[in-house]
């Protein structure tokens, strides 16, 4: 066994192994949890196209995820709709703003892009906020929009209703290792190495032939169109949606900081950011809502500081390398370049030779330190928590 | 007919002028040299060249087209390629993976680029640096590295802005004699040098600029005797000839 088939096997026994933990997890509780994280884990990856292959900091992403919740709910309450096919069209549409969004701002340098991405989560927040009905749409204002269950013990593929919540963990597990296997694959690819150089030195990309404002155009819009997918998937296992709920800055930032400390461009960042951090964001929420409310972002930002201090490039690196240890013992390197050893080869780099994706990018824009600037404090329980769905207002 | 033309072009920065109605041509398979003092405006006249910069005035035409004011990534696609003199290297992708960066100008396929990659790096003697990160070489190597990313995107013209500057004299050789290399396949080359024995071994021609403004042009042995070029260099910046 080679040390690259012991790593597949390793990555093909995770997944089976995550496949088949509802027969043994049966509680709905502990499923739900699972449910949470693989959702995060699904949002930071989509989240990960832009933040980290294109190097630039989106930090208004729960826009997309509002757009999906938004529309599929809609288009399921007033026109009776699947939410499979409300799903796509949410996710078309947020493509579309992703574009207009990505357009103007990505072709500026530094913190422009950033800047405008919050500021537009925010504009629709506080719009959605405002309008009861859109035309014939009805958004409900600040109420946010229930969906009916369906009636009791009943579930519905159709309906995007289930009775369990194993059909919710297989359906955002199956998500979530699609958009893996699909950001590997882009890393991979002429675009993840157009969006990595461009993301780092945009004029040395361009003079090799790079458009690095149309391939950080196109990620963005990839982007957008996938986490619009997750807010439909999250309306439909709440079953209610309102703006501070979908359509915030808290859940923006969270995505980022996951992202951030997990490490950022990585392939497996996003999983481990989420599986270190939404223990933390559930804890503080669970036991800290009513009397500090923030208090999950100020922990994460904490956190951040350390993990950049001592681990820039977020903290999947050195867990990688352990692996690429325990793999090493297990199996004998392979002599994968074909690289004429004209010259002593220089000491090995933790990066593997062939992958763009596990080397980050080197600088973080500045992140934001706390909740302090964002101006709204996260309602208890707001976005998607852990919390079981009877406990919503 | 000519590979490169540079017609008239001046290039302002506010109320400086960089480059003042340069003319220049470079025939198919020649080496120009450019050469004149420090801050001449030679690195700035690469630029309007590679699209970087939009000349204020003056038109650029390469292979017989007008392509003053296209984008770089256009202009890459054409076959024109430069190296940058402060060298910038993707720092975090490995040396196979810039070069690769480049190679895929030509093709969309990974494996093909990479395959690319590994030659141009063979071909400049850095075969054995792939798995390197840029970070870890030495000046020479770096340059190297500037160059065979540039080389991966398989140009008809090639920019070298200074890619000797500070190696030692067995490393100068050495690009001497990978330069020469290149032009015997073919290759048309446009070099910014300010280490005189290069340039004046390597050019066909050696155009010379002051204050932005073409005071000479000729074969070397000329240049090297011209009474302007000659002040210029021992009046205003002795020390950097
Ligand atoms: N982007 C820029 N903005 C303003 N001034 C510039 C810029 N680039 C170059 N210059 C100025 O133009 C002049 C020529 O610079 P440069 O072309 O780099 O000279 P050289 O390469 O011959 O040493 C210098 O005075 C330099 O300061
Ligand atoms: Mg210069």
């Amino acid at each position: 066994m080679t040390q690259q088939e012991f790593k597949r096997n390793c990555l093909i026994a995770v997944t089976l192994a995550a496949f088949a933990l509802p027969l043994v997890v049966r509680s709905a509780t502990y499923l739900h949890i699972l449910i949470i994280l693989y959702l995060y884990a699904y949002m930071t990856t989509t989240w990960n196209l832009v933040g980290g292959f294109a190097g630039v900091l989106p930090l208004g992403h729960s826009v997309f995820v509002g757009i999906g919740a938004y529309t599929s709910t809609i288009l399921w309450l007033q026109y009776g709709i699947s939410p499979w096919i409300g799903m796509l069209v949410g996710a078309v549409l947020a493509a579309g703003v992703g574009y207009l969004i990505g357009k103007p701002t990505l072709k500026m340098r530094g913190a422009y892009f950033a800047l405008s991405t919050m500021a537009f989560v925010e504009g629709i927040r506080v719009m959605v906020e405002n309008i009861d009905m859109l035309g014939p749409l009805k958004l409900n204002g600040p109420r946010g929009l229930n969906i009916p269950p369906l009636q009791m013990g009943e579930g519905s593929f159709w309906a995007f209703q289930f009775s369990s919540k194993e059909p919710y963990y297989y359906i955002i597990l199956t998500m979530l290792v699609a958009v893996l296997a699909m950001t590997s694959a882009i890393s991979r690819s002429k675009m993840g190495y157009y969006l990595k150089s461009g993301g780092e030195d945009p004029d040395a990309a361009q003079a090799l032939g790079v458009n690095v404002a149309r391939y950080k155009v196109a990620a963005m819009v990839i982007s957008s169109f996938l986490t619009a997918l997750a807010g439909t998937f999250l309306a439909q296992l709440t079953l209610f949606i309102y703006p501070k709920s979908v359509l915030t800055l808290d859940l923006s930032f969270e995505l980022a900081f996951i992202a951030l400390i997990g490490g950022r461009g990585s392939i497996a960042g996003p999983i481990i950011g989420a599986l270190l951090l939404r223990p933390v964001t559930e804890f503080s929420r669970i036991y800290f809502s009513a009397t500090l409310p923030g208090l999950h972002l100020i922990i994460l930002g904490v956190v951040l500081i350390v993990v950049m201090l001592y681990q820039p490039r977020g903290l999947t690196e050195p867990l990688l390398r352990i692996f690429d240890k325990v793999a090493a013992r297990f199996a004998p390197a392979l002599p994968d370049t074909p690289d004429t050893p004209d010259t002593p080869d220089t000491p090995d780099s933790p990066d593997s030779p062939n992958s763009p994706d596990s080397p980050n990018l080197p600088d973080t824009p500045d992140a934001p330190a706390g909740p302090d600037t964002q101006g709204t404090p996260a309602a208890p329980g707001a976005t998607a928590s852990a919390s079981p769905r009877e406990e919503r207002p | 007919m000519s590979l490169l033309q540079v017609q008239e072009v001046t290039m302002r920065f506010g109320g400086l002028i960089a480059v003042n109605d340069l003319s220049l041509e470079i025939g198919r398979g020649q080496i120009l040299g450019l050469i004149g003092p420090n801050g001449a405006g030679k690195s700035t006249a690469f630029n309007c060249v590679a699209g970087l910069y939009k000349p204020t005035e003056g038109r650029i035409l390469f292979d017989g087209e007008d392509v003053t004011g296209q984008k770089p990534w256009d202009l890459c696609k054409k076959g024109l390629a430069r190296t940058f003199q402060i060298v910038k290297p993707f720092q975090s992708m490995t040396v196979l993976d810039n070069v690769t960066v480049g190679a895929f100008a030509v093709t969309d396929h990974r494996d093909e680029a990479r395959d690319r990659a590994m030659e141009v790096l063979r071909l400049l003697g850095m075969g054995g640096k792939g798995r390197a990160l840029p970070g870890s070489l030495t000046i020479a190597d770096r340059k190297r590295l500037e160059i065979a990313r540039a080389l991966a995107t398989d140009p008809k013209l090639l920019l070298l802005d200074e890619v000797m500057a500070g190696l030692r004299p067995t490393e100068v050789d050495e690009m001497i004699d990978i330069i020469r290399a290149l032009r015997e396949r073919g290759m048309t080359i446009f070099v910014i040098e300010h280490i005189m024995r290069a340039i004046m071994a390597l050019s066909d021609e050696i155009v010379v600029i002051h204050f932005g403004q073409k005071i000479c042009r000729g074969k070397p042995e000329q240049v090297a005797r011209d009474e302007n070029v000659i002040k210029a260099y021992l009046g205003e910046n002795y020390g950097t000839a």
